[in-house]
Parts: C-alpha cells; structure tokens; sequence
C-alpha cells in the first residue's frame, strides 16, 4: 500500500512540474518545474529501497541519479545566467533555437 | 495502520499541497521557497523510512546548494507586478498523462513494503571505480561549465 501511495504522489507530483514548464513563462519558472520533476524521480525510486537485496543498488542509482541531475540544473543555471546577460531578459518568449521561437 | 504509514501519508499530501503551491502562486521567489518545501519533504520520507544518506543528498544538493542558486535567481529577477503565469489548456493532456500513469501504478496497490534502509560501506565496496568516475566526470562538468560562462563573457 505505502509504495502505491509512494508511487502515485510522485506521478501528481511530476504531472504539476510538467503543466509549470509548460505554461512557463520565464527561465526561473522553468528551473523550479524542472527541480519538482526531479525530486518526483527520487520519490518514484524509494520503492527499490524496499527490496532488500537490491538496497545498495538502489542507493547507487539515487546517487547517480541525484548528481546527474545536479549536473543539469547547473548546466540550466549556466545557460540562464549567459542568456540574461546577452539579451537582458530572462522571458520564453525571448529564447530561440534553431530559428524557430520556442 | 502504522505511526510511520500516517506519517508517510500525511508527507505525501504536503509534498503534493507544496508543489501545487509552487505551481499556483504568483510570486517566482515564493514558488523557489514552495519548491524547496517539496523536496525537503520528499527528502524527509527517506529519513523516514531508514533511508538517510538519500535524506541528506537531496536536502544538500537540491536544497542547499542548487535551491539557493534558484532563490537568489528568483529574487533577482523577481516581478514587481507578479502574475499567474498558467495556461489551463495544459492541463487536458496532462489529465490524459496522470489517468495512464496511474493506470500503470494501479498495479501496485497489494504490494506490501518494508524499508530496509540502505547499506554506504556496501555502495564504496562494490561501487569505488563507478564513484570514482563519477566524481571525476563531476568535476569536469563543472570546469566545462565555468569555462563556457567565461567564454560567452568575453
């Protein structure tokens, strides 16, 4: 039971981050619903700590996986702080990728 | 019904509250301090279920250091003239998305669950070369991204 309810607040959770980056209207938007989309992946991997010969497995994925979404955020950050500067705004609407507006 | 399965349950329900929080205020930097609350509280149902060294690299990284990036961002460029920044028409497929999630999940409601708590001198045994490497591939990541910011400032 608790993994069920463990499993389902980590997808309402991950379905909030996803309808805030969607409808995100500036970069600091985006970063926190990208920061709630992660902490939604660490919730939906507690189950595999309740298997008790997969515990050292699991917490070598949460290891990874909380690093390498460290690595991302900073990535994100770098990326915002570059874009604020270049074009004095930090809105959506103002981002461009490959000629097209996002 | 167990202390620890109340104490899981009402978590569950703040984390969520938390997050809806976040995603509903108008202000970017309360939406920062919104999110931190969930990630703590979703830190703290590790600690909960014998799960410490989860507990405390999360609160760490995502609220200590990444989280206080975000909340000095947020009140940098902080709205004078906040707004809602939501377009409801998002959440249709994101209904659609939830039903087939929870469709998948339905699955697990019988399983019953004991946390075992996790084992960190087993990891650093088993795994010293991957950590090694991912300690290594950090780094360069962060010298990667420094010397990118530089760059881009000349």
């Amino acid at each position: 039971m608790m993994v069920y309810v463990t499993l389902v607040t980590s997808a309402a959770i991950l379905l909030i981050a996803y309808v805030m980056a969607m409808s995100s209207k500036e970069l600091v938007r985006l970063l926190i619903s990208l920061e709630l989309m992660f902490g939604a992946v660490f919730l939906a991997l507690m189950p595999l700590f309740t298997i008790p010969n997969l515990t050292t497995q699991a917490f070598s994925i949460a290891v990874l996986t909380i690093f390498t979404s460290g690595g991302e955020l900073m990535i994100l950050i770098a990326a915002m702080v570059t874009f604020s500067k270049k074009f004095r705004s930090i809105s959506t609407d103002d981002v461009v990728a490959g000629g097209d507006k996002i | 019904m167990d202390t620890v399965s109340l104490a899981l349950i009402a978590m569950c329900c703040f984390a969520v509250l938390t997050a809806f929080a976040a995603l509903f205020t108008k202000d970017t930097f309360y939406s920062a301090l919104y999110m931190s609350v969930t990630l703590v509280t979703i830190a703290g149902m590790f600690a909960l279920n014998n799960v410490q060294p989860v507990f405390v690299l999360i609160t760490f990284i995502f609220v200590g250091a990444i989280g206080a990036v975000t909340f000095a961002l947020a009140a940098m460029y902080r709205d004078p003239r906040p707004k809602i920044q939501i377009d409801f028409v998002w959440f249709i497929p994101a209904i659609i998305t939830f039903g087939a999630i929870f469709n998948a999940i339905f699955g697990f409601k019988n399983v019953s669950s004991v946390f075992t708590g996790s084992e960190v001198s087993a990891f650093v045994e088993r795994y010293a070369v991957f950590a090694l490497f991912f300690f290594a591939l950090a780094i360069l990541l962060m010298l990667s991204v420094v010397k990118f910011v530089r760059r881009e400032e000349v």
